[in-house]
């Protein structure tokens, strides 16, 4: 670096005018719209509704894929905006895309369960599924927390589920590198439970601590060193909406996943029950594409990794992608990649 | 097109104002305005207090840092509305008395003391990262002149910042501290609804518990109800609870069929 003369005034000053030309573009994206695709409710359960995209092909062909999004997140980020959209590339490719869309919990669902989210709520969603398509089985593909639901759901309905496809899911909640897990091992989710639904702000702000200068500092300086122009400060002001749009988690739901998942690990160690019935892994015989990041500060690459060591199924096809958590949704790289794997990997089982 | 339900915490002006007001904070203590040359290792003291600072400030990152700010009830955190009515209780029937009890106390005794943990954590990242900084750019002869090495030289920053962060942070310590402070914070909010239960209570209006109680009851009905239906064979099609296909929900509702509670199976009360 060369020593700053009288130049280097200047240059604070440049930065100054670029900083308050992007504050203005921040500004004029405030209202920018999110999601793309049409779509029609077909079924609701509770806060939870159905949906069906309206196919953009003719004839759509292999089986309804059925898309379980995390509870703790909305999920139109995989309907962002058209070239950003998981949802729009399935349609492209001919094929009939379900969603579940888990509504905003008020005081009435603090007692909602896992149970009742994955028996009532999703298992509801693919029984009125499968009626509108003569009984066939469904593919299901579970995002995050909802690929976890997925696991179970599947491993308790195996006759419902034709293929499985999980997204940056969580399988072993105790790898090393899980900070998340770390803090919450040791909370007491009796006590959190007593005290009714959690927040979304709360979330977020856990989730902004697991890295906070590069998730509250870092991103929007890189905003002002990239020159945005309207249209890139617009993709920009999307992800923050779908980011800080969290809904509140039904106590019970939450405490349980804390408890089971996070704490017990019970997937892994093989002492999960949903109803009383027990989930094992081991049951879960269906085809399975399991699609997660590598550089994943959320749900590590290797708790998800690991399920190809622990499901039944002969037929599983692993793939890391280098990207974050949130960069398998919308990434220009992973846009392209995890669609495409997606897709050809159900035509090769259609 | 989606409707997001965005709470308070969607203010993205904001947030990069500040962001890049903290980036010009960070440039001046680099020099770049002073045009003078940078003598790095004078910068840890300055660069370790900014970003203890900051961490301090920016507590409401950790979703339950703030129960634990000063002050009677804390900040926004489980219950932050209720929990910010609890000072004034000097009215209301005699039977509830209007001082913090000794749980109360306690309670905010063993935050403030988790606090008091927690800063010194925040002030040891601070130093480690300031240090950090400081030993890999040991070689650097002058402060940044241009945009882009002021943006280089942030870059490197943010990557000393946390990696001393992620340092502390993945410490057994410091992942129990994190824990005992949502759970001081929970037990606190327990403790204060029930303080206003109390009060409700003799007010004759309905509480927290009893609304509790009889939600879960509403969930024992709904599960007895699916219960019926399914051994009935009416929800192959329509699955769960009651639930009906969207359409047919906008329609005139019919009346629901009456659930009776089996004998001799009492409703789940509270689960407090």
């Amino acid at each position: 670096m060369r020593a700053p003369g009288a130049g280097a005034g200047a240059s604070l000053a440049d930065i100054t005018v670029q900083v308050s030309e992007t504050l203005a573009l921040i500004a004029a994206a405030r209202d920018v719209t999110v999601g793309c695709s049409p779509k029609e409710p077909v079924w609701s359960c509770g806060k939870t509704t159905l949906y069906r995209y309206l196919p953009l092909a003719a004839v759509p062909r292999g089986r309804p894929v059925l898309i379980c999004f995390a509870l703790v997140n909305r999920p139109y980020v995989l309907d962002l905006q058209p070239e950003r959209s998981l949802v729009r590339r399935l349609l492209e490719a001919g094929l009939e895309v379900y969603l579940i869309d888990w509504g905003e919990p008020d005081d009435a669902d603090r007692h909602v369960d896992l149970e009742e989210y994955i028996e009532q709520h999703l298992g509801g969603s693919v029984r009125c599924i499968r009626s509108r398509h003569g009984g066939e089985r469904l593919e299901l593909l579970g995002v995050c927390q909802g690929g976890v639901l997925g696991l179970c759901y599947t491993a308790l309905h195996p006759d419902a589920v034709a293929g499985l496809i999980t997204l940056t899911t969580p399988v072993d909640f105790h790898t090393p590198e899980n900070l998340l897990s770390k803090w919450v091992r040791g909370l007491d989710t009796a006590l959190l439970e007593s005290c009714g639904n959690v927040p979304g702000e709360l979330l977020n702000g856990l989730f902004l601590a697991l890295m906070p200068v590069r998730l509250t500092q870092q991103k929007y300086v890189r905003l002002l060193s990239s020159r945005p122009d309207q249209r890139a400060v617009e993709d920009f002001v999307r992800m923050e909406k779908w980011i800080f749009d969290t809904p509140p988690q039904s106590a019970a739901a939450l405490a349980q996943f804390v408890r089971w998942f996070y704490q017990e690990n019970r997937l892994m160690r093989d002492t999960l029950s949903i109803g009383g019935r027990r989930v094992s892994l081991r049951d879960i015989r269906q085809p399975l594409l399991n699609l997660y990041a590598l550089e994943d500060h959320i749900v590590p690459a290797a708790a998800s990794a690991v399920l190809a060591e622990r499901i039944g199924s002969r037929d599983y096809t692993g793939c890391g992608i280098a990207t974050g958590h949130i960069g398998m949704y919308v990434s220009r790289a992973a846009g392209a990649e995890v669609p495409r794997r997606i897709i050809s990997w159900l035509a090769e089982r259609s | 097109m989606e409707t997001p339900r965005t709470g308070t915490s969607f203010k993205p002006e904001e947030a990069y104002a500040t962001a890049a007001e903290r980036f010009f904070e960070l440039m001046k203590t680099f020099g770049m305005a002073g045009g003078t040359s940078t003598d790095w290792k004078a910068l840890a003291a300055p660069l370790a207090t900014q970003f203890e600072r900051w961490l301090q400030m920016s507590q409401a990152m950790t979703p339950w840092f703030s129960a634990a700010a000063p002050g009677p009830f804390g900040g926004a955190s489980f219950g932050a509305p209720a929990a910010a009515a609890f000072g004034p209780l000097a009215f209301g029937p005699a039977a509830v008395s209007s001082a913090p009890p000794a749980r109360t106390l306690e309670l905010l005794g063993q935050l403030v003391r988790l606090q008091a943990e927690l800063a010194r954590h925040w002030s040891e990242i601070a130093g480690t990262a300031a240090q950090r900084f400081v030993a890999r750019l040991g070689a650097a002869p002058a402060a940044p002149a241009t945009p882009q090495q002021a943006l280089q030289l942030y870059e490197i920053w943010v990557n000393c910042a946390e990696e001393a962060y992620a340092a502390t942070v993945h410490r057994e310590d410091f992942s129990r501290l994190q824990a005992e402070l949502a759970n001081t914070s929970a037990a606190l909010l327990a403790e204060q609804r029930q303080q206003a239960e109390s009060l409700v209570r003799a007010l004759g209006l309905p509480a927290r518990s009893e609304l509790d109680g009889l939600y879960a009851q509403v969930k024992d009905l709904r599960r007895e109800l699916a219960e019926l239906m399914q051994s009935r064979g009416a929800t192959a099609a329509s699955g769960g609870a009651a639930p009906r296909p969207a359409a047919q929900r906008r329609a005139k509702p019919k009346r629901a069929p009456r659930a009776r509670p089996r004998a001799g199976r009492r409703a789940r009360g509270p689960k407090r």
